[in-house]
């Protein structure tokens, strides 16, 4: 997890051969799982940090391995603002995510440990600390009937 | 022998050293070297460096190839490379509620060390704890 002052992004591009298909939809799932961006259905996106280089540096090898090739960078955004726009595509998805749970809060058939598993594992995609996650953890708290926060 | 990897030790490579040292080579030594440099050291054997031989293959952590490449079927070894997977690597299929905090209790451990001798070593006492209980409960069952 990084704050906002993060500056640098490690980027993957990739090929893998159209069959297996298996493979190709491995790997896609992967990257959904990291909670990486694909920008313009070419690179995939995530904020430079020791763990998501190492990740994305692993991903790179099992891509070679299953037949195709893999280019990994880091870097930053050199125009004004578009840092600022990609972390808020990073924090729009999430949110997405945290919603969904916050709904199924209020239709108030909460499955409380299965609503805590996908907390969890929206918070390991949770980049850049969104507002709306805390209010997911707080809700958690107060439902499992607790009195601290 | 002389077993080199990266600086900077977690979760898998504490898993290997230790792996090593119990079953493999008791009198192992390690080195580190930093991320990405090359040539590596001659006369030392890679392990959790991209593209070496003991290394991550096929989604698996380099725990796991290291039981492929040395022959070690222990059921809880097995067990234990399951845990390594979930905690190193991103997994589709999560069985082992250990491993997350596993990672987060070897990263803190390299964090608390002077460096990554300190670590490996201190990161020996988990893993030990770890096979002892899993070893109680395979008896249990």
């Amino acid at each position: 997890m990084e704050d906002a002052q993060v500056k640098s992004w490690v980027l993957l591009v990739y090929t893998i051969p159209r069959e297996p298909t298996a493979s190709r939809a491995y790997v896609w799932r992967k990257l959904k799982r990291l909670g990486a961006l694909l920008m313009h259905d070419a690179v995939w996106v995530l904020p430079a940090t020791p763990w998501t280089r190492e990740q994305f540096q692993w991903l790179a090898v099992e891509i070679t391995e299953l037949g195709g090739e893999a280019l990994l960078w880091e870097s930053r955004l050199l125009l004004d603002g578009q840092q600022e726009a990609l972390v808020r595509q990073f924090l729009a998805k999430v949110d997405t995510a945290y919603q969904e749970i916050l709904g199924d809060f209020e239709r108030g058939n909460a499955d409380l440990p299965a609503l805590s598993r996908r907390y969890q594992q929206v918070r390991s995609q949770d980049y850049f600390h969104s507002e709306l996650g805390k209010q997911v953890r707080t809700n958690l708290m107060a439902a499992r009937g607790g009195f601290d926060s | 022998m002389k077993w080199v990897t990266w600086e900077q030790v977690g979760v898998d490579r504490m898993a290997c050293a230790w792996l090593i040292m119990k079953y493999i080579d008791t009198h192992a030594e390690f080195l580190f070297v930093p991320v990405g440099k090359t040539p590596l050291p001659e006369g030392a054997e890679p392990f959790d460096i991209p593209g070496v031989r003991l290394s991550h293959h096929r989604g698996h952590c380099t725990f796991h190839t290291m039981l492929r490449e040395f022959d070690l079927t222990d059921p809880i070894l097995r067990r234990i490379a399951r845990v390594v997977d979930e905690a190193d690597t991103v997994q589709e299929v999560t069985l082992e509620s250990v491993a997350p905090g596993l990672d987060v209790i070897c990263r803190g451990i390299r964090l608390v060390s002077p460096d990554d001798h300190v670590a490996l070593e201190r990161g020996r006492l988990i893993y030990d704890a770890l096979y002892a209980q899993f070893a109680s409960e395979a008896i249990e069952e």
